[in-house]
């Protein structure tokens, strides 16, 4: 893990070498050059390889899923879709069933519930199995959540005050914000009415 | 020889380079040449172009510039137009067609400095980390007196000089560093001096280069390790 800004090489080689985010691949030389300002990260077997930054702009990218807002007919629904088409020459298309099952799985519509907006990052964090916030949340609050990696989150509780306060939370813990460790956070969430 | 303020001729004054936390931007850095930022950039996009500018091949890049006081004239426009080709450079325009992209540049001191416009508007635009980059721009001030070529003049200074200008480089690590653009203007000098001048300019401009990436350190919240283990 080093710090990269763009432009500047980046000594990924690999037989089967897979680049990601923020790296490419010049047509004319095999060196591999950053294109964004981050932490530069690869896999353990350095085939795979990334450069990983905060945004608060979502750029579509396939197989990604979102949460997205109806703009037409059914106007301020929100929808939790998969990315099935994203080409840059392309309007993006998305898809409200999973590709292998053809089942719903949690796509479509989501219904009632609060949406609120954080950097993606946090998204990111969010979706991590390992990342101590919804599990923390979930134990003391009965929610339901949708993360989108759009930097959107559904959220749905019961109560009012619990929907303020996982959406508090949430701010709180979002790099981009204040960036709170789970400590702190533990000692923030006692202190609201909840 | 010495300067007023004790630097030595090829000395930048410190820098001050923060990125800023602007609420409705993607991306806002600030940028000065000394102990106060003396510009504030901020960088947003891709987004919605309105269809008279959408170009289907590339991004459309919108520069406004702002003094400090006064409405934007002229001056303004011109300074937009000089950032937004500097910046075109380092920029994938090709990534994302069919959008927009809003850099706005608002001057935090009386003189404007176009050098520090560049860097910060570099700094939004990392910041935002939506466009593709393939380098950086990085920008350095160089004037020359009777005695040498002094760096980062001061507006005291500058006032001194027989020539000067900004130098704006694409840096692709150290590897390549490329002057893409100068205002270098003046009298009484000749073309050996502008390539002294910029050699000059090329060799600081590595030290603002570098203080980038220590903020960039900064906000990754790591350390900053040595520049053997990025190059191959």
């Amino acid at each position: 893990m080093s710090v990269v800004v763009p432009g500047e090489h980046v000594p990924a080689q690999h037989v089967n070498l897979k680049l990601g985010p923020g790296l490419t691949q010049s047509s004319s030389s095999p060196t591999v050059i950053s294109t964004r300002a981050g932490t530069l990260n690869h896999s353990a077997n350095r085939s795979k390889w990334w450069v990983e930054s905060n945004s608060r702009r979502y750029v579509p990218a396939p197989q990604e899923s979102v949460i997205g807002i109806v703009t037409q007919k059914a106007i301020g629904s929100l929808v939790y879709a998969r990315i099935s088409l994203a080409h840059k020459d392309m309007e993006p298309e998305l898809e409200c069933f999973d590709a292998q099952t053809r089942k719903s799985e949690g796509f479509g519509e989501l219904k009632g519930g609060f949406m609120v907006r954080c950097s993606l990052s946090m998204c990111r964090k969010l979706l991590d199995p390992n990342h101590f916030l919804l599990p923390l949340l979930g134990s003391q609050i009965p929610l339901e959540v949708a993360v989108g990696v759009n930097g959107r989150v559904w959220i749905s509780s019961k109560e009012l005050k619990h929907t303020i306060a996982i959406s508090r939370c949430i701010e709180a813990v979002d790099p981009d914000g204040e960036g709170m460790e789970e400590k702190a956070l533990r000692t923030f969430l006692g202190s609201l009415d909840a | 020889m010495t300067r007023p303020d004790g630097r030595s001729p090829h000395d930048i004054r410190p820098i001050t380079a923060e990125f800023d936390d602007l609420a409705r931007v993607d991306g806002s850095a600030r940028f000065g040449f000394g102990s106060t930022p003396s510009a504030l950039a901020s960088f947003t996009g891709p987004i919605e172009v309105r269809l008279a500018a959408e170009n289907p091949s590339r991004l459309s890049l919108d520069v406004v510039v702002r003094p400090l006081s006064g409405i934007p004239g002229t001056r303004e426009k011109k300074t937009g137009s000089v950032l937004g080709s500097v910046l075109k450079q380092s920029l994938v325009m090709e990534a994302n067609p069919r959008t927009a992209v809003v850099l706005v540049v608002q001057s935090l001191t009386d003189e404007g400095s176009l050098a520090s416009m560049i860097n910060a508007s570099t700094m939004a635009c990392m910041a935002s980390a939506s466009v593709p980059m393939r380098g950086v721009v990085c920008a350095v001030d160089v004037g020359m007196t009777d005695d040498d070529f002094i760096v980062d003049p001061s507006p005291e200074e500058k006032q001194h000089t027989s020539a000067s200008g900004c130098f704006a480089f694409h840096i692709q690590g150290l590897q390549r560093v490329e002057c893409i653009w100068t205002n270098w203007t003046g009298s009484g000098f000749d073309e050996q001096e502008l390539l002294q001048a910029r050699t000059i300019a090329r060799e600081s401009v590595i030290n603002v280069w570098k203080t980038l990436k220590e903020t960039v350190a900064r906000r990754e919240k790591l350390p900053l390790e040595a520049e053997d283990e990025m190059e191959i």
